[in-house]
């Protein structure tokens, strides 16, 4: 085939791949939303739309990192909310915020290295495992630690809206603090020694580990990171919204970052995926979120139209992959 | 005699590298075709194009005269092509009975009915396979054979075997032959690939010899000789005579320190009370039937498997008492374990092959934010992959992508870059090809000449002979004999494993 035209190549090349489906539908959804939807893009609208999946993106970035070493962690959201309402709750019993906000982080800490240990010791799962740490996180929470669903932000810490509402040359912090953190992972991940030992665990738990990865230090220092990295949204989260809402634990948030990881390309298998597939699942979901919500689309309907360009994705790959070429494992059946 | 199989003219490139290119060949009706050439020759991938894995750039695949393209293995085993892989591919968390009637199950499958169905399939076969079994639960040897059940049952009429024999014990080789046999008596043809050349001239009818993608010859076996095949396989004569040619014993290495000593060793029913020791600066070799418990002995000793809490015995590793949770902790101390299953605990496949290599440097260290790059790791993986001539289409190449032979010599790479004071080779030479077993088996002896304790197991009589200075024999999860090669016969060495 070699009079093949260059833009049919280059159009095998951009739906050869999972990350190129999603980079054309995320072109095509922009195109159709600029010209459908009037208020869609002007730059106040572009900007509110990143900032407003920042939040998400960073979230996704913590999943990633699990994901990648053959992990979940479905109890991100629940160690957010609860780590960031009781620095809250701590702060107006009279103590200065920044000193909660560090007892906050070590609570997310340990409930991030206390999930690790589980599943590093205890063979258990990563999503059963995840799962109920979530639900037990949350139930101490609102049960021991505070009893509002709503936290506000403690009066008088004007510093703390900086992370959330002001802007440095016109960008907000927030989207700032994204592409530092997407900085941050992607050094991580592609130039250390955690990052290729990720990509190993991912790639071959069993390989691994009679090569000597320490496999139990990884998996605990996976969840412990993104414990961290949750709270660093949920302090994101707080500060934009001025306050933090428990509730969010039983919203649809963790779905929404296996939605960004599954469309950017991350595998749920493991080993494979890299920080820009995170960026281009957040920009695509954020194009979504931010076109239905111009729209007013119902809440209800958004979850659908979610789901069925989560499950296209995942068919369009298969179809545009079949099995049997290069990615065929010998041939199973 | 018609054909049923003609390849015309075909070739397959992978990323405008041909893995294969022209190769013009017919298989005929009712007859065995050996299929021999170099690690990473083409073998697997032009078989893997008649099984319907891969489709041909150019060139055409007939079919009893017709021509064929394939999309899946299910179409090429409705057209009643069967192929049993050089890695094994079963599904692991499934019966021995269900493995075998997979992509062949009727609406409702009776579990007995199933069961007794494969009971009887695998004795009139001979085989020795409980069908209740999980297939995660066999060894290798049994693994082999629920595959080969399975193409049976298949119906198929042509059969490819990619390297059937490397796994087996020379009494399973024998049931293999004789199945073969069968097979060719019922018109089957048959496409068979080995290193083991005296296979290849004792049961092919034909033998096709691969180079460098090429097909350099393709003639009766009666034609063939030993060195006329391996003239053609790597084009130019071999002198070196593998396995013990020499009639002048080589000298046997004096034993160092006392690296690793096992005291009744006990886990599971496995290993039951083994006793062994393992000298610095000489090769031990480690005999056994399949079943004796040599890898698991080692295995623990390596830290891979957890010997028994109570009674479990002891181990010592330079004289200090050891209990390893993890192979971390061996590896720290300069144990290194090259493990018989690539696929299961060998390879990081979706990865490259000089980050396969790496990491077995990399996961040696502590510091979790060290700096690595790419280039570190091409460089420092460059000296194994040269010295142990690892062949890919490319640099960049992952290891999926790889021949099963250079898959094998970076499992063996990665354990080298670690630069082990006792490394355990299980089955080393499994799935390599002639010269690159010479040059593994050099490998191996000059680690043991700079002062490693070195373990090879093999099932391979020949292999242990060649190698080692010392042999111990397993049976039944012990250490029964203990001699010097100088001692030693395959007489002797085959009596005490087996009685
Ligand atoms: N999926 C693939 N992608 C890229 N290259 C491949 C792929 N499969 C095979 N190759 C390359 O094609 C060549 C032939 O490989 P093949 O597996 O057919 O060798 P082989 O003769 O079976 O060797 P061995 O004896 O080691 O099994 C090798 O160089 C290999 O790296
Ligand atoms: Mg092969």
């Amino acid at each position: 085939m070699t009079n093949t035209p260059r833009s049919r190549r280059l159009a095998s090349r951009l739906l050869g791949s999972q990350e190129g489906i999603v980079f054309v539908l995320a072109a095509t959804a922009f195109v159709v939303f600029a010209l459908a939807l009037p208020g869609f893009a002007t730059p106040g609208n572009l900007v509110s739309l990143v900032r407003s999946v920042s939040v998400l993106g960073i979230l996704a970035l913590g999943m990633a990192i699990v994901v990648i070493g053959r992990g979940i962690d479905v109890a991100m959201i629940a160690t957010m909310v609860v780590s960031v309402s009781w620095a809250f709750v701590i702060a107006r019993t009279g103590y200065p915020l920044a000193e909660a906000l560090v007892i906050g982080g070590a609570f997310a800490l340990v409930a991030g290295i206390l999930i690790g240990a589980l599943i590093a010791y205890g063979d258990v799962p990563p999503i059963f495992a995840t799962l109920a740490a979530g639900s037990i996180i949350y139930g101490l929470g609102r049960t021991f630690f505070f009893t509002l669903e709503m936290q506000n932000v403690p009066p008088g810490n004007d510093w703390f809206d900086f992370i959330g509402k002001s802007r440095v040359l016109g960008v907000p912090v927030t989207v700032i603090a994204f592409a530092v953190l997407c900085a941050l992972a992607h050094f991580a991940l592609t130039s250390t020694r955690f990052g290729w030992q990720t990509y190993a665990m991912g790639s071959n738990p069993n390989t691994a580990r009679t090569t000597g990865v320490p496999m139990r230090a990884m998996v605990i220092a996976h969840y412990a990171l993104s414990a961290l990295v949750a709270y660093v949204a949920g302090l994101i989260l707080a500060s934009s919204a001025s306050a933090i809402n428990a509730r969010l634990y039983n919203s649809t948030m963790i779905y929404d970052i296996l939605l960004v990881i599954v469309l950017g390309g991350i595998g749920l298998n493991g080993g494979a995926g890299r920080i820009r597939n995170v960026v281009l699942g957040t920009i695509f979901v954020g194009i979504l979120l931010n076109g239905m919500t111009i729209l007013d689309v119902p809440f209800t309907i958004q979850n659908l139209v979610k789901g069925v360009v989560l499950l296209l994705a995942i068919v369009f790959d298969s179809l545009v992959n079949p099995r049997d070429e290069q990615t065929s494992q010998q041939g199973d059946l | 005699m018609t054909d049923v199989v003609e390849f015309r003219d075909a070739t397959k490139a992978f990323r405008g590298n041909p893995a294969f290119r022209n190769v013009n060949l017919t298989l005929r009706k009712g007859e065995v075709l050996a299929l021999v050439g170099e690690n990473g020759a083409g073998k697997s991938t032009l078989t893997k194009v008649l099984a319907g894995l891969y489709r041909l750039t150019s060139g055409e695949l007939r079919l009893e005269g017709a021509p064929v393209q394939f999309a899946s293995p299910a179409e090429a085993l409705r057209c009643g092509v069967a192929m049993v892989f050089q890695e094994t591919n079963l599904i692991p968390s499934m019966t021995v009975a269900q493995n075998i009637f997979l992509g062949a199950e009727n609406f409702f499958n009776r579990l007995r009915g199933v069961n007794i169905a494969a009971q009887q399939h695998l004795q009139s076969l001979n085989f020795p396979v409980e069908p209740t079994a999980l297939v995660s639960s066999l060894g290798a040897a049994k693994k082999q054979m629920v595959e080969i059940a399975r193409a049976v049952h298949h119906k198929a009429r042509i059969f490819i075997f990619d390297e059937p024999t490397a796994t087996l014990t020379p009494e399973e080789k024998q049931h293999f032959f004789a199945l073969i046999g069968t097979l060719k008596k019922q018109d089957a043809s048959i496409i068979f690939i080995s290193h083991a050349l005296e296979e290849a001239l004792t049961i092919a009818d034909r033998i096709a010899v691969l180079r460098d993608g090429q097909l350099i010859v393709a003639d009766d076996a009666k034609n063939f000789t030993r060195e006329r095949i391996v003239q053609a396989m790597v084009g130019r004569q071999l002198t070196a005579q593998l396995y013990g040619g020499e009639t002048a014993r080589r000298r046997v290495r004096k034993r160092g320190e006392k690296v690793l000593a096992l005291e009744n060793v006990t886990m599971g029913k496995a290993v039951r009370g083994a006793t062994l020791s393992v000298y610095a600066g000489q090769i031990t070799g480690m005999f056994g039937l399949v079943g004796a418990g040599r890898t698991e002995m080692m295995k623990i000793a390596a830290g891979v498997l957890k010997r028994d809490f109570w009674h479990g015995g002891r181990i010592k590793l330079r004289g200090e008492p050891v209990r390893f949770r993890v192979p971390r902790q061996a590896v720290e101390r300069g144990v290194a374990y090259v493990t018989e299953d690539r696929k299961l605990d060998g390879l990081f496949e979706s990865m490259r092959m000089a980050q396969n290599v790496f990491l077995g440097r990399l996961a040696m260290g502590a510091n979790p934010v060290a700096y690595v790059t790419m280039a570190e790791a091409r460089r420092q993986s460059e000296r194994w992959l040269d010295a142990l001539n690892v062949r890919a289409i490319d640099k960049n190449a992952k290891v999926i992508e790889l021949s099963g032979g250079n898959q094998q010599k970076i499992v063996v790479a990665k354990s080298l870059i670690q630069n082990p004071s006792l490394i355990i080779f299980d089955e080393p030479t499994r799935g390599v090809d002639v010269g690159a077993i010479a040059e593994i088996h050099h490998m191996i002896q000059s680690l043991a000449d700079a002062g490693a304790a070195v373990v090879v197991i093999s099932s391979y009589l020949p292999e242990i002979l060649s190698l080692s200075d010392r042999i111990l024999v397993a049976r039944q999860g012990r250490i029964v004999e203990e001699m010097t090669v100088d001692e030693a016969t395959e007489e002797k060495i085959m009596y005490a494993a087996v009685h």
